[in-house]
């Protein structure tokens, strides 16, 4: 095996992760001429992360329809904290989502995607639907080339894109990030950055569960995400919130494709309903608002609060029965578009088309099996694979400027903590905000601070170990041990007995002896390594939250009961300098 | 499991290597003979996105098509006609 070659790169702001918040960030740095911006990807930025494939809808405070309702940031904030967070809120976060949302928008016009229509009745012709507010405040869109778009205007504005490099280790000089290392995917050569400041934008941690389609990479969310960015976090001491909040498994919509194409009351509304095998149903469709009475109707926001949630109520305990319902040999449940009209049926498939999967499984659902969205319901229960969703909001803790406890090492996106379905607004808005600080302290630093090759030594050692290994384990094997190991003794219901076995077993599974025989598979196995410190954290963090709480599928066999007293904060994680990991409760203000 | 899902029709490819470049997961290797279509090196390790065909210049042509893995399928109700 070769020598891997150390590349040296200097640059002033690096961004790690070229999803929706790392585009963002970079876009939003490069503002600054004067600043050398570099964006460093595993994948490609024109088709990676959450929005790899498109995004249909985006949810934002929107001026011009929401002051015409009388509805206020305020009132949206409580909309989230109560039907969407169960009371697990940032407030600083939420309101810098909400409150700079709407710019993104208009920026995003301007890098040319279509967000106006015009058979729209509503202002602006915007398509504005209902998913996670008493109020319609989701813009649907035509969000399928957003990457191609966002990698473009990085481009125009001079930001250096590397592409097929992942990123594996920050480096600190007196408590300041002065650099990162990394390792190609497709060459397995070592990356060493020197940097003035960094954004961490590597997305959500997934693969932390057996896929039970059988087909291991058809997650619902991105499978390359390995939550590289946690476990560079933890290894320098960072905190980590939210990661005991693992789902249970998900029901997912059309049988095991996974396509991520939301429900009803969500990306198919409204015209999808839940029924069950006799027809009888689960969930009802909704309608859409009726845009002919804005600004006419007195609003009252309490009370169409109160609606919403007790609709919202109805419909999620309509759905949380499912699980249980199969276990007892109960169902099938299918995904039904039956009551929908022409119109709505166009709209749904051009919403779905846009979003995630949507394109390929309606290339699978019409192309391959000739079918049709309302001639032919879809089953609505297949088991998908566990995850950190949204509602966990698991991430770094940062401050209300991004940054983390590390000087000028600021973090957006899913990989921040503390707003359920912060989503792609979070994206979008803190990629921005973190950005723009970023670039500030960069160009605030004259001189580079003096940056150690220790970690990237280490990291070559540790590279050329795996790929000159003879015998020894492929990343596969190792990934799928840790995967039931989290099934088994992390699972729907959990206690510390297990979990404490969990985590002596999955001592044995960092012990792996991994070997690659190129770049590719030694690029999976680093990843294995970052899903191993990310189960960890999992499996630590669940001994430690000694509650049960259910809107968050956290359950535990020996604390049943929901602790408010003792439970109503955030958990956060951390590893010592003498690997020891320290629990902090973060009050929710 | 072995199994493949992407085919390339050999003589509507141009060999371009787009769908190489955009695949999230780097599941796709480019021909070592110049022009021919990729190769698909890791069919486990696909997450469905579909890009491969969406960034295509030759897919009206039927250059690529993804086959959906059979484990994924079936997930439907067929109304009689």
């Amino acid at each position: 095996m070769a020598d891997l070659k150390i590349t040296p790169i200097e640059t002033d702001v690096l961004i790690i992760g070229g999803g929706i918040a790392g585009c963002m960030a970079a876009i939003k740095a490069a503002e600054e001429k004067s600043l050398r911006v570099t964006l460093v990807d595993k994948s490609n930025t024109m088709a990676s992360g959450c929005a790899a494939s498109g995004i249909d809808h985006i949810w934002s405070y929107i001026p011009p329809i929401h002051e015409r309702m009388g509805y206020t940031i305020e009132d949206m904030a409580e909309d989230h904290r109560q039907g969407i967070a169960f009371g697990f809120l940032r407030n600083d976060l939420f309101y810098l989502i909400a409150e700079t949302m709407y710019e993104r928008i208009l920026d995003l016009e301007k890098f040319g995607l279509n967000f106006r229509y015009k058979d729209s009745n509503v202002p602006g012709k915007f398509r504005i639907v209902s998913q996670f507010h008493s109020v319609p405040t989701s813009f649907n869109f035509d969000g399928k080339p957003l990457k191609l778009k966002l990698t473009h205007e990085a481009k125009r504005r001079g930001v250096n894109i590397i592409n097929r490099v992942q990123m594996t280790d920050l480096i600190t000089t007196n408590g300041q990030v002065s650099g990162a290392v990394g390792v190609g995917t497709r060459t397995g050569d070592i990356y060493f950055f020197r940097t003035k400041a960094v954004v961490l934008s590597s997305g959500r941690s997934n693969r932390l569960s057996r896929n039970p389609s059988g087909v291991d990479f058809n997650t619902r969310l991105p499978s390359p995400m390995s939550g590289d960015g946690t476990s560079m976090a933890i290894h320098a001491g960072l905190p980590i919130i939210n990661i005991e909040f693992l789902s249970s498994r998900l029901l997912s919509a059309c049988g095991n494709y996974c396509p991520n194409y939301g429900d009803p009351r969500n990306t198919v509304q409204p015209a999808a309903r839940i029924v069950d095998g006799k027809g009888d149903v689960i969930v009802p469709r909704s309608e859409f608002y009726d845009w002919d009475q804005l600004g006419k109707e007195k609003f009252d926001p309490v009370e169409t609060r109160r609606r919403w949630l007790e609709d919202r109520k109805t419909w999620r305990g309509g759905r949380a029965t499912m699980p249980k319902r199969v276990a007892q040999g109960e169902g099938p449940f299918y995904l039904d578009f039956s009551e929908g009209t022409d119109d709505e049926i166009d709209y749904i498939a051009w919403s779905i088309k846009n979003e995630g999967k949507g394109t390929q499984f309606m290339r699978y659902f019409e192309g391959e099996e000739g079918l049709h969205l309302r001639k032919n319901s879809q089953e609505y229960a297949g088991w998908a694979n566990r995850e950190l969703a949204g509602t966990a909001a698991k991430g770094l803790w940062v401050d209300k400027d991004m940054e983390t406890e590390i000087k000028n090492l600021y973090a957006a996106g899913d990989e921040v903590g503390g707003v359920p379905w912060a989503a792609s607004p979070g994206a979008f808005t803190m990629g921005w905000h973190a950005g723009e600080m970023a670039a500030q302290r960069a160009k605030g630093q004259k001189e580079f601070l003096p940056v150690s090759d220790e970690k990237t030594k280490l990291r070559k050692e540790i590279c050329s170990e795996i790929l000159n290994r003879k015998r020894g384990f492929y990343w596969k094997e190792v990934e799928i041990y840790l995967q039931n190991l989290m099934d088994f003794y992390c699972g729907d219901v959990r206690g510390e007995g297990l979990l404490r076995r969990g985590l002596e077993r999955l001592e044995y599974a960092r012990n792996a002896p991994l070997k690659a025989e190129n770049p590719h598979e030694l690029s999976r196995s680093l990843e294995v390594k970052s899903i191993i410190d990310n189960a960890e954290l999992v499996l630590r963090s669940s001994i430690e939250r000694r509650e049960s709480r259910p809107a968050f599928d956290y359950r535990r066999s020996d604390y049943p009961e929901q602790d408010d007293k003792n439970w109503l904060v955030f958990l956060a994680v951390r590893k010592e300098e003498d690997g020891g990991y320290r629990f902090t409760k973060i009050p929710i203000e | 499991m072995g199994f493949r899902h992407i085919n390339f029709k050999e003589d509507a490819c141009s060999g371009c290597n787009i769908c190489v470049d955009v695949c999230m997961c780097d599941a796709l290797a480019p021909n070592p003979v110049k022009g021919k279509p990729p190769i698909e090196m890791y069919p486990e390790e696909c997450w469905f996105c579909g890009c491969c065909m969406t960034f295509c210049p030759q897919l009206e042509k039927g250059a690529i098509q993804i086959v959906t893995p059979f484990p994924m399928r079936g997930g439907f109700h067929k109304e009689k006609d």
